[in-house]
């Protein structure tokens, strides 16, 4: 007997901790209602892709050498390079150009790779068409000026959560001018090149003395 | 108990008036309320799936429905037409008959409850003898649908949901019917009009939420079940059965499950308001106020504003369940079929039926408490 | 003939017709799904006919025992058969449904006369209405209280029998003693015995 009424003792017992356990989730729950909300409106904001975004590319057709560099890193031969060999220049004519979006996985190796730099990665993200032909880009397409976030006046430019102040969670509202936290990368490359030159000074006047 | 409003004879008479026949003036007024009830019942939906929406969408720090009129509130609307509109299909080697019927006796039962649902001491359709009993009797009938359409899908996912379903709400009627018992035992009535009664004239301090907290417990948690929410939803726990019985549905019959879901939560939300918070009584109550101003009961604008308070109250109680559910369906992880029924049939039953006798016995000890 | 009256022969009819035509389907039908549906149909159009006999409890008990409970169980059964059987034709099956459809007309033929012949002391007492539980309740707990209890009795037995033929006393060890099968079996925890006393 006295058994039994500790089995259901230690029941009522778990039944009151799990009640609490709820209790407190519930509270969690509620409290995350008078939290401000994280989603972007995408339509009316966007955020600002950061500078290493991979968006569609850029390509600038007279700067080409047709060389197909980028055809042999891409990983699945993706660009079309059209040209023909002119024999009086002996050059080759390129006539036209083209990258499928709907198949490129935007791994940037063409941009990494391409000797002329004429190929660029783009912000642009919006690459949505209502058939998948109309994916495949011509060197006309590819050679439109790229989109930018910031400079449309129908969206507001929102901050991704890296490029934030200090302790700041919420990309709205803020202070004109507000740095993000931590060095930007310009920053980083100028104390690199200080803290070399400095290094070099130093080597140069030990190597002198 | 005074008579109140007088909605029907009013009506009757003032057709009278017209020239018309007392007979056909009747069978005029016959389908209005029950029109009233279908068309408030809907509405009443509909604000359930806005707030649902826009209180999942604000724990999740979301918006939720924004740009479909103002803060969305069409956006249920807009749901419902869409599903109007879409095609009705029919799969393949399912049973055209059961896969029809299906939904239909899903969603009947479940506004045939509404019958009961009292608004006021006489806005409601029928006072009937058994009230809460007939809702636990109508209830009952959800689950053949249920099952009616998981077999007629012609699909492994609707046969398992449909069977799920099925013995999830006949496994938490037992303890949902318990708790009513226990309540009706202390109203000495299954009447609606008489529970809500039996709390009334000392305000907040007088529903049944005092007296019963056990058996207002064990008859969310297994309102909660009949519905299929949170953390019962297994029926339709998409990770498993895809959407259960309604994985084949589209179009209008898809709409009818949905509509019947909703309906079903209202309703099980403005049933626990009823039993246990008191149902239109405010939490002050009016005849004190009015006596206080020496305002006679039967003054007609007094009779107005009680009503409208009654419903107000009720529906505001209503709306407050149904957030606390949209909360817990947030925040509760949903139960393996293992643990569901053992809840139901180790947990909930014995405490159910322990509930009982200690109301039984708590009403001969203090009559004056637990009802006469 | 007033309203009432009118609406209560219209509804009579259409509920007779209903327990009617779903009895028959039951009866008749070859697919068992629709037969176990047809039946719930049949039993919620009796409550129907309760209704309309102002036995409101009986009809609500009807729907939640009959329709709720039983029928839900039956298509539980149905449904939860795992068993793939072909449909054969018993020979000489059109000799035992002629039989079988003649051993019920005699039975119709004489339930039927027996009820019309039968004088029926029709009751003038007024139906109890919205007051029936409170007469049930007095008859189970007075002239009826023997019947009723030994109904829970019997309920009781059911339900400790439920209980016996639904618990394992013991769960069989590991059926394959060769070492193959544990790979593709799932690691779980090993099963405690249940038995039904405590060991200690």
């Amino acid at each position: 007997m006295l058994k039994f009424l500790k089995q259901v003792g230690d029941y009522t017992k778990e039944v009151v901790q799990s009640a609490k356990y709820i209790g407190q989730g519930l509270s969690v729950t509620f409290d995350h209602m008078r939290r401000r909300p994280v989603t972007v409106q995408y339509p009316y904001e966007k955020l600002i892709p950061s500078e290493r975004f991979r968006g569609r590319i850029h390509y600038e057709f007279d700067k080409c050498i047709s060389c197909e560099v980028c055809v042999r890193v891409c990983p699945i031969n993706l660009p079309v390079v059209d040209w023909e060999f002119n024999k009086t220049t002996k050059k080759k004519d390129l006539k036209h150009y083209s990258i499928d979006f709907g198949v490129c996985i935007f791994c940037g190796n063409c941009v990494e790779y391409c000797p002329t730099n004429c190929l660029s990665m783009t912000e642009e993200y919006e690459l949505a068409v209502y058939e998948r032909h109309e994916l495949n880009y011509d060197s006309v397409a590819l050679g439109r000026l790229p989109y930018k976030v910031t400079d449309d006046p129908m969206v507001t430019p929102m901050r991704e959560f890296a490029y934030l102040p200090q302790g700041v969670m919420h990309p709205h509202d803020l202070p004109a001018g507000s740095r993000r936290a931590g060095k930007t990368p310009q920053e980083i490359v100028a104390e690199t090149q200080a803290a070399q030159a400095k290094v070099s000074a130093i080597s140069e006047g030990s190597s002198k003395g | 108990m005074n008579p109140g409003i007088d909605l029907q004879g009013t009506f009757i008479e003032s057709l009278q008036g017209f020239g018309i026949p007392a007979g056909a003036a009747k069978a005029i007024w016959m389908p209005l309320p029950m029109l009233i009830v279908l068309v408030g019942s809907t509405v009443a939906v509909l604000i359930a799936v806005w707030m649902e929406r826009k209180v999942s969408a604000a724990a999740q720090q979301r918006i939720g429905p924004e740009y479909i009129g103002p803060l969305g509130i069409l956006a249920p609307l807009a749901d419902g037409l869409k599903l109007v509109f879409k095609e009705d299909i029919i799969p393949a080697k399912a049973d055209k008959w059961l896969f029809t019927f299906g939904p239909m006796i899903v969603v009947i039962p479940v506004f045939l409850s509404f019958l009961i649902v009292p608004f006021g001491e006489n806005l409601l359709i029928s006072d009937v003898g058994m009230g809460v009993f007939l809702w636990i009797a109508l209830s009952s009938v959800v689950p053949i649908g249920l099952l009616m359409s998981g077999y007629a899908s012609n699909n492994k996912y609707s046969l398992l949901g449909g069977l799920r379903a099925t013995a999830q709400s006949l496994a938490y009627e037992i303890p949902l019917a318990l708790a009513v018992m226990a309540i009706a035992m202390m109203s000495n009535s299954l009447s609606t009009v008489d529970i809500v009664q039996h709390q009334s004239g000392y305000g907040l301090l007088g529903w049944n939420v005092w007296r019963q907290p056990v058996g207002f417990i064990i008859f969310f948690i297994a309102a909660l079940a009949e519905c299929e929410r949170t953390p019962f939803d297994l029926p339709e726990a998409e990770e498993e059965l895809v959407a259960g019985y309604q994985t084949e549905y589209s179009g209008m019959k898809f709409a009818l499950f949905y509509l019947g879901s909703y309906v079903n939560l209202t309703l099980s939300a403005l049933l626990v308001s009823i039993l246990y918070l008191g149902g239109w009584e405010a939490p002050i109550p009016v005849g004190l106020i009015s006596s206080t101003f020496n305002i006679s009961d039967a003054t007609p604008w007094l009779q107005v504003v009680t009503g409208a308070i009654g419903i107000v109250m009720t529906l505001l109680k209503t709306y407050a369940l149904v957030f606390f559910i949209v909360l817990i369906r947030w925040t509760i992880p949903r139960v393996r079929i293992d643990q569901l029924l053992n809840l139901g049939w180790k947990f909930l039953l014995p405490v159910a039926l322990a509930n009982l006798l200690a109301t039984a016995g708590l009403k001969l000890t203090f009559p004056a408490f637990f009802g006469g | 003939m007033n309203l009432a009256e009118g609406v209560q022969i219209v509804s009579f009819g259409i509920l007779a017709a209903a327990v009617l035509i779903s009895a028959l389907g039951v009866v008749l039908l070859k697919n068992v799904v629709y037969s176990a549906f047809l039946l719930g149909g049949s039993f919620i159009s009796m409550a129907g006919l309760y209704f309309l006999l102002n036995a409101d409890f009986v009809a609500a008990a009807q729907v939640l025992v009959y329709v709720g409970a039983i029928n839900v169980l039956i298509l539980f059964a149905i449904m939860l058969v795992n068993k793939q059987e072909e449909y054969v034709v018993v020979k000489g099956a059109g000799v035992r449904q002629v039989a079988t459809a003649l051993v019920c007309l005699g039975l119709f033929a004489l339930l039927g006369t027996m009820v019309v012949s039968t004088p029926w002391a029709i009751s003038s007492v007024a139906p109890a209405g919205d007051g029936s539980i409170v007469t049930i309740g007095i008859h189970f707990f007075t002239d009826f209280l023997l019947p009723f209890e030994l109904v829970s009795v019997l309920l009781l037995i059911a339900l400790v029998g439920a209980i016996v033929l639904a618990r394992r006393e013991f769960v069989p060890e590991n059926l394959s003693p060769s070492g193959e099968d544990e790979a593709l079996m799932l690691p779980e925890r090993p099963r405690e015995m249940v038995s039904s006393r405590d060991d200690k």
